[in-house]
């Protein structure tokens, strides 16, 4: 891909950070990490739609007393409402952090066939069920 | 106390607006340089072809750190929001209102989920395999980042902290 800046034509895929091997972290250059990054990018957004859906919080967080209650709680009478979407997050890093781990371990043959445009399209898709579960709100 | 409980979360939400802001700037250009891509030399550029020809792969660490810094931010002064500003949305029927806000909580974990691939392909931006990807991930952050500023800056004009 060229561009032209001022007058100046460089190439954007070739930026310094991108083309240097010696400057490009070994992160970056790593199979095992991309293969984490993959999985943990489609897993993720499965898991955060069915924490949602289902309400699985790792916790529950009661903002007006500071109170932490593990797994799912309803908010208690006189001590204001209860809050799941830390719980939600925090539950579907988790998971994510997990299966990410694990296909790290499995052999670049199986992992190389991991769609990559899931990564994309899984959160697309996933503001379908979380819109829809905010009706509600758009009914009142 | 040197200041007010209502300053000091008002600080918060500052600082928490300032760092979409710079977000919302790295990403805009990010996504420019994909979805338009400067790609002949054609006279002396402009504004908006400036604005496009930026290296993306410069801006990925950024903006992960930026994205990451925005959310804790946002995570912090939520607790405060659910008490002092959402109930009384709420008590005012600003049930619509309400409902963007919820959007843009689920739409900043689902941008969360996506920074490790989004920097992974950033960083090998010289391989085409995942030139698809990578402009539809850095576009995807860019909708979210817009849309979750704006859902913010109208939840504040409704009701900000101290009002």
């Amino acid at each position: 891909m060229t561009t032209t800046t001022a007058g100046k034509t460089t190439t954007a895929r070739a930026t310094p950070a991108a083309k240097s091997p010696a400057s490009a972290s070994r992160l970056a250059s790593s199979i095992k990490f991309k293969t984490f990054a993959v999985a943990f990018g489609i897993v993720f957004p499965v898991m955060y739609v069915a924490c949602e859906w289902w309400n699985l919080p790792l916790f529950t967080f009661h903002p007006a007393t500071n109170r932490v209650d593990f797994w799912w709680a309803a908010g208690r009478s006189g001590e204001g409402p209860a809050m799941y979407w830390y719980g939600w997050t925090v539950t579907s890093l988790l998971v994510g952090l997990v299966v990410g781990g694990l296909a790290t371990l499995l052999p670049e043959s199986v992992t190389r066939k991991l769609p990559l445009f899931l990564v994309w399209l899984l959160p697309v898709l996933g503001f379908i069920p979380l819109a829809y579960s905010l009706m509600p709100f758009w009914t009142k | 106390m040197l200041i007010s409980v209502t300053t000091f979360w008002t600080i918060l939400l500052i600082i928490h607006g300032l760092l979409a802001i710079a977000l919302l700037g790295a990403l805009t250009h990010q996504a420019m340089s994909v979805l338009l891509p400067v790609r002949q030399a054609a006279g002396p550029a402009g504004f908006v072809t400036r604005f496009r020809a930026v290296q993306g792969a410069g801006y990925a660490t950024a903006i992960c750190l930026l994205w990451i810094l925005t959310f804790l931010m946002g995570a912090w002064i939520y607790v405060k929001y659910r008490i002092y500003i959402r109930i009384p949305i709420e008590q005012a029927g600003f049930w619509k209102t309400q409902g963007f806000f919820e959007l843009k909580e689920h739409a900043a974990s689902l941008g969360l989920g996506l920074l490790p691939i989004y920097w992974y392909m950033w960083k090998n931006a010289q391989n085409p395999d995942y030139d698809g990807a990578r402009k539809s991930v850095t576009v995807l952050l860019a909708f979210i980042c817009w849309f979750n500023f704006l859902v913010g800056h109208v939840l504040n004009n409704v009701r900000g902290f101290g009002s």
